[in-house]
């Protein structure tokens, strides 16, 4: 009868808000992500994004990340860590904590997310000699 | 340029000084004796005068004979051969060159005999000659490349059938300006002639002979001289090349844009060689009234200087002490604010490189704000008739007139290196008029002979009084020639000094329109400075300790920061960081001579002008404009605003500072010496005549360019090497 009515639909979204942490919560993340969908947690990497996973979605929208709130609107998909990449983008099912053949050593360098547009990017120094040399001025009084 | 062409044209001013030449040669040819002899040309009948040769001959009717070793401004050695033309009723070819016509010749230069020489000739030549045009600095002008495409045969019969290569030979190390490959060269010995003739240090030569012939110095020693660039243009090949110029550019890649040298106060023409917005090599330009084909070393290759110590943004001293960049606004603002505050308590100072646009704006700013005090870091004395009388400050008799000259007299100046292409001059006239040549002053080796009167400022005294044998010998002489070097005129006794240089000149009985009295300067902006009223000598700055002081360019430490008041406001226009930047208050980055269209007068009165070959680097601007600039925020604002508004300004100011190519000449001699009569000749003092530039090391790092120069500096180190050489 309630599916009959579409009581049903009132009531997931009801719940999808709950899970969410509430209204003024569902809100935000409607605002920040554009969708609010419930999952079950998968993992979270040490970052603090979150990995989730629903079924219940067809495939290529039943993985998602929630990126961690301090990155608030400034996230992107070069925040992702290599390990969560294959499990986000369908190459494995397992999450990196139970992949047994990844390889973890000392020396693999940490995840950087892509700097272009920050101070922090690359910056290709050039070359060439200058045509003019300017004089610079002495450091005396 | 077809443009300045036509703008003359418009404009209606007079010819240049390539059209001058080619009239007075015309003019010279109508005057000759009538004796002349007929001979044809390729059946084109030409009358010659008598002991012309085959070669000069054939270029009278405009038929040009090709040759390598012969050259118009060089003895005749006729070893290239390539000169061979058939003669009718002679066996055997004649080299054209060297053969006086005899009447009635008939001369073919087209003919099958002439023809077979030529082939004949290149293929000789080309047995030994590298075929490495393609990594040739010389590829593209080359005579050899030319003439093998025009005079050399079709096809090859050079097979190396033993694979033993073609012959080669060790190249020589003959300084940091002249690059050689010798296995290239020709053997024409043009630059053996030039180094013995023109630049008369006769250090090249060859040795050995036949396929074994080289040209070399005999022992290992560097070529150096003031002219030596000029064989790097002589040589037909690439076996003698610019060092600095090597493997960067192409001819055919560079644009050539026609300019003069501000080097030094000769004003030599010259052609600027740019690519991608730089310059790549600075070559003569032929006229045949100041430099002939010539160039001196520092005006052909210290065009690198322009590269390095550039200012290339305004600049203005923080409250640390150090200078920081500016832009524009901030800079002229607080330049203006300083000016408007010190009201007429400004002065300025033109250095040597400052073009006359630059200095008629300064001194128009300057006297709107009621200042007068405007000076040129040069002295010149300013007792008697001073810098009212041109003729006192001028090189009256031309630097073409040098050649005509019978006797001279230098004083207080070494032309070999203040002004070398006035000293090749007078070194032909030595060679082949017989010239006569005295010299007070430190002995210096000017490549030719000359009876040292010593450096005791008494022997000037006693020539003017007629007590010295000189002064009958100057009496005697048809066309006496003077030469006073301004340096001299910067003693305190200079005025005593002019006064009596000046009497000495009126001894002379020369010849109708010939003028004895000449003033060598050693700057490029000095005649154009004193001709639009900048009061020579920085004392006037000293006495009246202006609150701002104003350098145009001003590097050669005439002031020091201990001669002017506490708190004196220092501030540099030019394009060089040299001594005048690093005591400066305020830096504001100017052109240099090769990025602006400007006006300069050279020693004898000729106003010529540089065109922009590159745009000045970075935020540099020309340097008048800085001053209209200036002009306009300070309230005072110049009533110019485009070049041909300044150029017209020129015009009112001095009318001869627009008539480009021109020698305005000088005339009151007799007026300047009435004038200079009340000096008193004992003034003189006792302290020997000196020159700063006496030895070729001197020569090379004189001005804000050439002291930032690289390739200059090589050249002193290279003296330096040669002088510890026991060659």
């Amino acid at each position: 009868m309630a599916k009959f009515l579409g009581i049903d639909k009132v009531l997931s979204v009801l719940n999808i808000v709950k899970e969410n942490g509430g209204l003024r919560a569902s809100l935000y993340k409607m605002f920040r992500m554009d969708e609010l969908k419930v999952g079950t947690l998968v993992g979270t990497d040490k970052y603090g994004n979150k990995y989730y996973e629903n079924k219940r979605f067809f495939y290529g929208r039943n993985r998602w990340i929630e990126y961690a709130p301090y990155y608030h609107l400034d996230y992107d998909g070069s925040q992702v860590p290599a390990e969560w990449f294959g499990w986000l983008h369908y190459k494995t099912d397992l999450p990196p904590d139970q992949e047994p053949f990844r390889p973890k050593y000392k020396w693999m360098l940490d995840h950087t997310e892509n700097l272009s547009g920050t101070p922090g990017q690359y910056m290709p120094y050039s070359t060439t000699r200058p045509k003019i040399e300017p004089w610079i001025p002495t450091k005396r009084c | 340029m077809l443009r300045t062409t036509l703008l003359k044209a418009l404009t209606g001013s007079k010819l240049g000084p390539k059209h001058i030449t080619v009239l007075s040669r015309a003019a010279s040819d109508v005057a000759k004796k009538p004796e002349k002899i007929e001979v044809f040309i390729d059946d084109q009948p030409v009358l010659v005068e008598p002991g012309t040769t085959v070669l000069q001959a054939a270029a009278l009717v405009g038929v040009e004979i090709p040759r390598f070793c012969y050259h118009e401004r060089l003895a005749v050695a006729g070893n290239c051969r390539m000169c061979l033309v058939e003669v009718e009723k002679s066996p055997k070819p004649v080299a054209a060159c060297a053969m006086p016509v005899m009447k009635g010749w008939r001369i073919k230069t087209n003919s099958e005999m002439t023809k077979k020489a030529r082939e004949g000739v290149m293929e000789f030549l080309l047995v030994n000659h590298p075929l490495d045009c393609p990594i040739c600095d010389q590829g593209g002008e080359c005579d050899l490349q030319d003439q093998s495409m025009a005079f050399g045969s079709d096809r090859s019969r050079f097979t190396d059938i033993d694979f033993s290569g073609k012959r080669a030979v060790e190249d020589k190390d003959i300084g940091p300006l002249i690059k050689t490959i010798m296995t290239r060269c020709i053997h024409c010995t043009r630059c053996i002639r030039f180094a013995s003739e023109i630049a008369g240090v006769d250090d090249l030569g060859t040795t050995g002979r036949g396929s074994g012939m080289e040209i070399g110095t005999y022992v290992q020693k560097f070529f150096l001289s003031e002219l030596s660039g000029n064989v790097i243009d002589l040589c037909p090949v690439g076996a003698l090349t610019s060092k600095p110029y090597s493997f960067t550019a192409r001819p055919w890649e560079i644009r050539k844009i026609d300019s003069i040298d501000v080097l030094d106060a000769v004003g030599s023409n010259i052609v600027v060689s740019t690519r991608t917005g730089e310059v790549m090599r600075i070559m003569p330009r032929t006229n045949e009234e100041i430099n002939e084909e010539w160039l001196s070393d520092k005006a052909r290759f210290a065009y690198d200087g322009l590269k390095r110590q550039r200012l290339v943004t305004p600049m203005l001293k923080a409250t640390n002490g150090e200078l920081k960049p500016v832009d524009w606004e901030t800079a002229l603002l607080s330049v203006a604010k300083v000016m408007k505050n010190a009201g007429s308590s400004i002065g300025a100072i033109a250095g040597g490189l400052a073009d006359a646009e630059a200095l008629v704006a300064l001194k128009d700013l300057l006297n709107r704000l009621g200042s007068e005090n405007l000076c040129t870091e040069h002295t010149f004395p300013m007792d008697g008739s001073a810098t009212d009388l041109r003729s006192s400050y001028l090189l009256n008799n031309k630097i073409m007139g040098a050649e005509e000259a019978d006797f001279a007299l230098l004083i207080g100046t070494n032309p070999r290196f203040e002004a070398p292409l006035l000293n090749s001059r007078l070194r032909k006239a030595y060679v082949h008029k017989e010239l006569d040549v005295a010299l007070i002053g430190p002995k210096v080796n000017l490549t030719y002979g000359y009876n040292h009167l010593g450096d005791d400022p008494e022997v000037i005294s006693k020539i003017a009084s007629g007590s010295h044998p000189i002064a009958q010998k100057l009496k005697s002489a048809k066309k006496p020639l003077i030469i006073l070097g301004a340096d001299l005129l910067q003693r305190p006794d200079g005025a005593a000094i002019l006064s009596q240089v000046q009497k000495i000149a009126s001894l002379a009985s020369p010849a109708e329109g010939w003028k004895v009295f000449n003033i060598l300067h050693k700057v490029a902006s000095q005649v154009a400075a004193l001709d639009v009223g900048y009061t020579p000598g920085v004392d006037k700055i000293r006495e009246n300790n202006p609150k701002v002081i104003f350098l145009l360019g001003a590097d050669e430490c005439a002031i020091d920061r201990s001669d002017l008041p506490e708190g004196c406001f220092v501030v540099y226009q030019g394009h060089h960081g040299d001594h005048g930047a690093t005591i400066a208050d305020a830096v504001l980055p100017g052109a240099a001579y090769t990025e602006k269209q400007a006006t300069y007068v050279n020693t004898e009165g000729r106003a010529q002008q540089t065109l922009p070959a590159v745009s000045p680097p970075g935020n540099a601007r020309e340097d008048w404009k800085i001053i209209r600039a200036l002009s306009e925020i300070l309230g005072a604002p110049l009533p110019y605003d485009s070049l041909e508004d300044i150029r017209c300004r020129l015009h009112q100011v001095a009318p001869h500072l627009t008539r480009y190519g021109d020698a305005e000449s000088a005339n009151y001699f007799k007026q300047a010496q009435e004038l200079a009569k009340n000096i008193q000749s004992d003034k003189i003092s006792g302290s020997p005549i000196d020159v700063k530039i006496k030895e070729l090391k001197d020569f090379y790092m004189t001005d804000a360019i050439s002291r930032a120069s690289p390739t200059m500096a090589k050249c002193v180190q290279a003296v330096l090497k040669q002088e510890q050489s026991k060659y």
